[in-house]
């Protein structure tokens, strides 16, 4: 198996605030990764360093062989559009959402590579048959959906694309068990062919199974790691 | 009867006008956080180029009138390259933006004086001076024209927003620039689309003023301060709500020049603004919207 996602001495934050504190992460090609960890521990803003929207960064990453990382002081979201297209696929926590967009136009809207923008139809449909709700709906602006509903459109966003990396932050926030549980089954169900994915979750149980590796995110920095069976032992 | 027609076509013309420009305001503050003050610049700029077009390369009044256009266009990536593109990620960037074009088009304004001296200019009529009568109201040719070209050119604007891969981007970045960013629009591509689009819109309007009043140097002074004008009133950000607001200032301003005066214009103008952002704080735009914010 070849690395898809190469992290080294990262580290990355806000002002003079440091969130993520020379972070080394490895992830193989085809594998589903869950970073468990408190609020307020990183989860997000690794999510972010990784997509250079933090106020600044340092160290490397490397997605599928390219360098993505640089030292940055200023202009949070500046390179942002070039990593995206170097193949990440991000599915933010909370309603990142364009309000005003129907349903259609917004799975769209994630279509960032060329390729992807012309299959941009069948995508769809592909997506439609995941999130069975979002049919009726495909008219609708977003900002008429309720909080699930939206989430759905958030995540199918994300799979538009051929993406080389998955990141999910938190899928399952703020809504019902229920929900969230089909929310992340949905996520289950992309194929990781020459990818892969990492889920952002604060509740271990859910993942629990599901996914090939655990890992625990405490202060800014990752900590131990277990084969998702065995990740009960693992708050700090 | 007569008066009443010959006012309403008085009314819609101002706002064909007036109203591009406010739309490309809009357009511009709610796509890239910018309120554009050099639109005065962009509008003269388009002018001269209009005006130079037609003494050295053709006479044809259509070709002058692309050639506004297209002088708008180089205007406005001129500014998106001069003040957006180095400040849209700093601190404070509303603020800056705003000295930024301000001092654009204050110097810019200088550097077109400079060249082109203080004597006004003048285009040609693009659209003919036939008449036509239609019960017992006689149009002119250049004001048929003027709303015609204004509304292709809205027209084209809006389809092109609403069916282009370029044209969703931008209306993802006016609503959410954040998530924007997160499915890889990049700001400063986009904010030349933005910057060119809007100065197309308004080299038409600067092409369409000129012809019938004059071009100066700081001639398009008046028409960005009742393009944001107008913007304000329709609600910053909706280009329905800046249309219908070009629509109400230009029949005020119709109405007031017959019935009060013209001097009266710019004070029943923004009596009217302020009444209307008194009960609407988000303008016309807040009556529009469905979709719950956020």
């Amino acid at each position: 198996m070849s690395k898809i996602l190469e992290i080294k001495g990262l580290s990355a934050g806000y002002g003079s605030l440091r969130v993520i504190h020379d972070l080394d992460l490895i992830i193989e090609t085809g594998e589903r990764v869950g970073i468990v960890g408190l609020n307020g521990h990183g989860k997000t803003t690794l999510f972010y360093a990784i997509a250079g929207l933090t106020h600044w960064q340092r160290g490397s990453i490397i997605i599928d062989g390219k360098q993505i990382g640089r030292t940055r002081s200023q202009g949070p979201g500046r390179y942002t559009h070039l990593v995206v297209k170097e193949g990440l696929a991000i599915m933010p926590q909370g309603d990142e959402i364009f309000h005003g967009l129907t349903v259609e136009e917004h799975l769209d809207s994630g279509a960032f590579t060329p390729e992807s923008w012309k299959n941009r139809k069948q995508k769809r449909e592909e997506i439609l048959e995941i999130f069975e709700p979002l049919k009726k709906l495909i008219h609708t602006p977003v900002g008429r959906l309720s909080g699930g509903e939206r989430r759905m459109v958030s995540i199918g966003r994300g799979m538009m694309s051929e993406a080389k990396v998955y990141m999910a932050d938190e899928p399952t926030l703020g809504l019902a068990p229920k929900i969230g549980k089909g929310l992340l089954e949905a996520l289950l169900k992309i194929d990781l062919k020459n990818s892969a994915m990492i889920i952002a979750e604060q509740n271990v149980a859910l993942l629990e199974g599901k996914v090939d590796r655990i890992i625990g995110m405490h202060a800014g920095k990752l900590k131990g790691e277990a084969s998702s069976s065995l990740s009960m032992g693992l708050k700090n | 009867m007569n008066d009443i027609v010959f006012l309403l076509i008085n009314g819609i013309t101002v706002a064909c006008i007036y109203g591009l420009v406010a739309v490309a305001v809009s357009i511009t503050w709610s796509a890239l956080g910018l309120l554009n003050l050099s639109y005065g610049f962009i509008f003269s700029f388009a002018g001269y180029g209009a005006w130079l077009a037609e003494r050295h390369l053709w006479g044809e009044p259509i070709f002058v009138l692309f050639m506004g256009i297209a002088a708008g266009v180089v205007g406005g990536v001129l500014v998106c390259l001069l003040v957006f593109i180095p400040v849209h990620d700093k601190p404070n960037f509303t603020i800056r933006g705003m000295i930024g074009t301000l001092a654009v088009s204050l110097i810019g304004g200088q550097i077109l004086l400079q060249s082109f001296g203080p004597k006004a200019k003048l285009l040609p009529e693009f659209f003919g001076y036939s008449k036509i009568k239609i019960l017992d109201v006689t149009l002119t040719a250049d004001k048929i024209g003027v709303i015609i070209s204004s509304i292709i050119m809205l027209t084209l604007v809006v389809k092109w927003m609403k069916s282009s891969r370029r044209g969703l981007e931008i209306r993802a970045m006016m609503m959410n620039p954040h998530a924007a960013s997160i499915v890889g629009i990049g700001v400063r591509k986009t904010g030349i689309y933005v910057m060119a689009v809007t100065g197309a819109m308004t080299g038409l309007s600067a092409a369409l003023l000129s012809q019938t009043y004059y071009l100066s140097p700081f001639s398009g002074l008046t028409p960005m301060i009742k393009g944001v004008s107008i913007a304000l009133l329709g609600g910053l950000g909706s280009v329905r709500g800046a249309v219908i607001a070009a629509i109400i200032l230009g029949f005020n301003e119709a109405l007031t020049t017959k019935f009060i005066g013209g001097r009266y214009v710019l004070i029943t103008q923004f009596t009217l603004i302020i009444i209307v952002l008194i009960f609407r704080p988000r303008g016309i735009a807040g009556i529009l919207d469905k979709a719950r914010e956020a």
